[in-house]
């Protein structure tokens, strides 16, 4: 492996180009000290804080622990049943693929579709581009608070269009059947800018000529699309919909302000189920469980994908 | 470069000294109170410390309920916590005590203790050592609004037993009244109907029968039925659109609108809607009335038994002494009568009683003062994570997701648990 | 990609159906970031009866109140530190990660990247019980360290691919060159990469000071006390204590998200550029 290009570029390789650099005692050693001193900060902060902490998760999880003191009550696989007969965690689950599926479905063709409209340079496309971009760069926290007002049902601006009928507004957010549709509504409404700007780049980069190719020969700007564009912009839409399901695993901030992934669980996602039953109640295997039950869901995700990925390039 | 190096450094070195000389003592106290009148005495009660004993001073920090109750597991945790904090007695005390966060104030308090109420400071004592003190005692029973019941002709003097409630609940709805307001989001204000005709059904010794496991534990017949009585409510849709969307602070704020007819809360209420309420007025002391929670048919609950709080505040582990020192001096007879007079609370200091003069507070003393089975708020008798699984299923069977038999059966299997 | 053909009545149909659509997005995104800005200058009556318009009367105090109380300041202080914390340690410590894997070939070396790649496969979520645990038992609750390490760490892997990548792009010439008259590799890094480097330092810089400033699970668990809250745990405190006072909550939230416009507005090109830049080739 070492030396060797892995199918991702990798690893550094030290340059034996023509010309070779005489391998002089002083070098060496320059190379030995700046890996013992460049590397240690980076390699020790990520084993603190981000390799440590999930096997912890995979220890903790197997007691009944309060977070004070030492883990005592072992409980083994307990936790991870527990968890698993839990309604509130199919509902999380439910919520995230939900969240993907709208991803897909609606955000997408509407990123697509604006990043078709706002390519060009006529007026106002940049303007336009940075409006709704705009969205994505708010925290989630106070888009989340926002959307709190909008479907407050006395004061929303959801509310006052039915006040203007004279009738009385439903509470969306209060209702097992709407809460979760008022959040994807939100989340369509925060990314969507986000992937439109990802196609605009990638439509910017694209071979023209291609485009003119098709063209010439006669085809329609539908056919041009269906047939050239979009196949080119595979990898983008890949892209998109890496980001958009990794997105709706870590999703929380949004949640909380609007919902508290309720009423009844009805708009947890797995983040916050986590933190509701996790964090709030202390219960650090239970939570450590899911942690780890969103840790083996992000990784098998990423790896299959990423092969699915690499495999078409 | 020079002269900024040393500009820091000197900078560096005044912070330093300036920390070094005001080597106050500062006691951290955490709580949740929003009433402004109720701080406002706080405060001068604390500023009346400061006065007494310089050199210390008194920090005060707000959470608000929920936000409180979420975030309090990792407070404990953190080296910089409050001295002070809030607590509601029961489950959640002895785990907390078990955890070892509590400073054990015993010897602090002897003979300081002799001036507060038994049965109140009991509820702040584990296996004979006290580990804070307490502040007011509240009952939960329903607040109701003088001029809708008499819009829908419903006389409150005459709801006596459930099927009273659900009769009442009818009227109110056909005159065009919401009957009921409740905080469905915050979840604990559903759990006290669960839990109120628990105790009604099954009293003291159904309690603490289910405590032991007997009876099947929290699924015994006695929940059953109380599940049951409260799907009966449910089904006839007595709550505020929206409900389950409404936080407690907005659900006591839309009665201090005078926008439904009852709500069944904590005794408190009758001041805290008036602090909620969108013009910051409320209902006028006589606008409001107050009914004790109905008897349910063939309940063994005696009908003076009480549900409600025995509130007040802990002291934390590594607290300095001066905060347990402030506690005595801010739950003492003055303070206590002073806040009672403002019909803020039920005072738990013997004495302090003569200064409730609203008959309000008195009748709700009274209540109190009679009642030989105190049930604590279930969610922190039970203790921190059962009391949670019991906000969860009374808030699902409001929300028409869990059955009664499901319901009990969820809370015995986390109380077979544990916390 | 096409031009807009000036042709007859066809097109401009075209044209308009496309000015309506955009019309009614921007409409969707515009609405409610106005109406919560417009709340803030009204009064709760007000905003009930009328949340979309112009205010009838101007309330100027609700957020003359929030600019001139100390809170508002303290969070945004907090926010700075927080964030500058995480984006300082972040570059300093994944450029010199960066360039060691760029150019040093050690035993493991493959295996060590392969190891920081693990970073990111899950967030930073998947791990905060234990994440909390360990950063309590480092004494660092309640202290902007206790929020800042732990945000570095989850940014290593993103910014040091990144930045290996691009370090390796850099001529290779200069640093045989540079090596050839004496220079060690630690000058040759001091002086020659990363000033090279402004543009990926930028954006990793960029990502991790966005992700930070609104970041609100960590702070959430790792801070306890309202002195060290970064402004998105301080709007959700205000909001619990202002619950139905929505009008003060607008204006609260339009406050604190008006740093976030303001330089998204003079910077612009930047952000994106940042944003989707890092997003695309990580």
């Amino acid at each position: 492996m070492r030396g060797r290009v892995a199918s991702a570029p990798s690893i550094g390789s030290m340059s034996t180009s023509a010309g070779a650099t005489p391998e002089r005692g002083s070098i060496r050693d320059g190379k030995l000290a700046l890996a013992v001193i460049f590397l240690p900060p980076a390699l020790l902060l990520f084993t603190l804080f981000v390799v440590l902490p999930i096997g912890e998760a995979a220890w903790y999880s197997g007691f009944n622990w309060n977070g004070f003191g030492r883990p005592t009550h072992w409980v083994g696989f307990d936790n991870y049943r527990l968890v698993l007969e839990t309604r509130a965690f199919w509902l999380a689950l439910r919520n995230n693929g939900l969240i993907v599926l709208v991803s897909l479905s609606i955000q997408l063709p509407l990123a697509l579709a604006l990043a078709l409209m706002l390519a060009d340079r006529f007026r106002g496309a940049v303007a336009l581009r940075m409006l709704f971009f705009l969205p994505y760069v708010l925290a989630e926290i106070a888009t989340g608070l926002i959307f709190s007002f909008v479907y407050d049902g006395d004061y929303g601006l959801v509310a006052s269009i039915w006040h203007w009928f004279g009738a009385e507004a439903p509470h969306l957010l209060a209702s097992t059947q709407t809460a979760m549709l008022a959040v994807l509504i939100v989340i369509v409404w925060k990314y969507f800018g986000f992937h439109m700007m990802l196609f605009i780049a990638a439509l910017q980069g694209m071979d023209k000529n291609l485009v003119e190719a098709a063209r010439i020969d006669g085809a329609t700007r539908p056919q041009v699309l269906r047939y050239v564009v979009i196949p080119l912009l595979y990898p983008t839409i890949r892209l998109s919909v890496f980001f958009a399901v990794v997105g709706s695993l870590q999703l929380f901030d949004l949640v909380m302000p609007l919902t508290r992934g309720g009423p009844a669980d009805s708009s947890n996602t797995m983040v916050s189920f986590l933190y509701n039953n996790g964090i709030s109640r202390m219960r650090v295997g239970y939570g450590s469980a899911i942690g780890v039950i969103l840790f083996m869901i992000c990784v098998t995700f990423a790896v299959t994908y990423k092969r699915w990925f690499m495999r078409d390039e | 470069m020079g002269w900024l190096k040393r500009l820091l450094l000197a900078a560096a070195g005044s912070l330093f000294v300036i920390g070094t000389a005001a080597a106050d003592t500062t006691v951290k106290w955490l709580h949740i109170a929003d009433n402004p009148a109720e701080v406002k005495i706080w405060q001068e009660v604390a500023r009346a410390y400061e006065a007494a004993h310089p050199g210390v001073k008194i920090e005060m920090q707000f959470l608000e309920n929920e936000a409180y109750k979420a975030k309090l597991p990792t407070i404990l945790q953190s080296k910089d916590r409050p001295h002070i904090i809030y607590s509601w007695s029961g489950g959640v005390l002895k785990a907390q005590v078990e955890a070892g966060v509590l400073e054990d104030i015993t010897d602090q308090v002897k003979g300081y203790s002799d001036t507060i109420a038994p049965a109140a400071l009991a509820a702040f004592t584990q296996n004979g050592r006290v580990y804070g003190l307490p502040y007011q005692v509240s009952q939960v029973g329903f607040l109701y609004n003088t001029d809708l019941m008499a819009k829908a002709n419903v006389d409150p003097a005459k709801i006596k037993t459930w099927d009273d409630l659900l009769a009442a609940v009818k009227a109110l709805k056909a005159a065009g009244v919401t009957p009921l307001v409740v905080g469905g989001a915050d979840k604990w204000p559903l759990h006290f109907y669960w839990t109120h005709l628990a105790v009604r059904a099954g009293g003291k010794a159904a309690f603490e029968a289910a405590l032991r496991g007997e009876n099947g534990g929290f699924e015994g017949e006695t929940f059953q039925k109380a599940g049951e009585l409260f799907k009966q409510l449910v089904d006839l849709q007595p709550f505020q659109n929206g409900f389950l969307g409404f936080k407690n602070q907005q659900a006591v704020g839309y009665f201090g609108d005078g926008k439904a007819a009852m709500t069944l809360a904590i005794s408190v209420v009758y001041n805290q809607q008036r602090v909620q309420a969108a013009d910051k007025v409320g209902l006028a002391p006589d606008k409001i009335g107050w009914f004790d929670f109905p008897a349910v048919p063939g309940g063994k609950g005696e009908p003076t038994d009480t549900l409600g709080g025995i509130i007040g505040w802990l002291v934390t582990k590594g607290a300095p002494p001066e905060a347990t020192d402030f506690l005595k001096f801010f739950i003492s007879k003055d303070a206590q009568t002073k806040l009672a007079a403002a019909g803020l609370l039920i005072p738990v200091v013997k004495g302090a009683e003569a200064g409730l003069s609203n008959p309000f507070m008195k009748h709700i003393a009274d209540n109190l003062a009679k009642s030989k089975y105190h049930q604590n708020f279930y969610d922190q008798s039970l203790g921190p994570s059962v009391g949670r699984v019991v906000n969860d299923v009374t808030a699902e069977i409001a929300g028409g997701s869990m059955t009664p038999t499901q319901a009990a059966a969820a809370i015995q299997q986390a109380w077979k648990q544990g916390n | 990609m096409s031009e807009v053909e000036t042709v007859a009545s066809p097109v401009d149909l075209t044209r308009l159906y496309k000015a309506l659509f955009l019309a009614i997005v921007a409409t969707f995104v515009v609405v409610p970031l106005l109406a919560t800005v417009l709340g803030g200058f009204k009064s709760l009556g007000e905003l009930r009866v009328n949340p979309f318009g112009l205010p009838q009367r101007w309330q100027w105090s609700n957020y003359a109140d929030i600019l001139l109380s100390w809170r508002y300041w303290e969070l945004l202080r907090n926010s700075l530190v927080i964030s500058t914390l995480t984006v300082t340690l972040t570059l300093i410590v994944a450029s010199m990660a960066a360039f060691a894997f760029a150019h040093v070939k050690f035993f493991g070396s493959s295996m060590l990247l392969g190891y920081l790649t693990l970073g990111l496969l899950f967030p930073a979520a998947t791990a905060v019980l234990p994440l909390f645990i360990k950063v309590r038992d480092l004494g660092l609750l309640d202290t902007y360290f206790g929020v800042a390490l732990p945000q570095v760490a989850f940014a290593l892997a993103m910014s040091i691919l990144l930045l290996r990548r691009f370090f390796k792009d850099l001529p290779h010439e200069l640093l045989e060159a540079a090596l050839i008259d004496g220079c060690s590799y630690f000058n040759f890094f001091r002086y020659v990469t990363l000033p090279l480097s402004r543009p990926i330092l930028a954006t990793v810089g960029t990502i991790a000071f966005v992700n930070s400033w609104n970041a609100y699970l960590l702070p959430l668990v790792m801070l306890n006390s309202d002195s060290l809250y970064p402004w998105p745990l301080g709007i959700m405190v205000y909001q619990g204590e202002y619950s139905s006072d929505w009008h003060l909550i607008l204006a609260f939230i339009t406050l604190t998200i008006l740093p976030t416009i303001i330089v998204f507005i003079i910077a612009q090109k930047h952000i994106i550029a940042g944003l989707t830049a890092g997003a695309v080739k990580g």
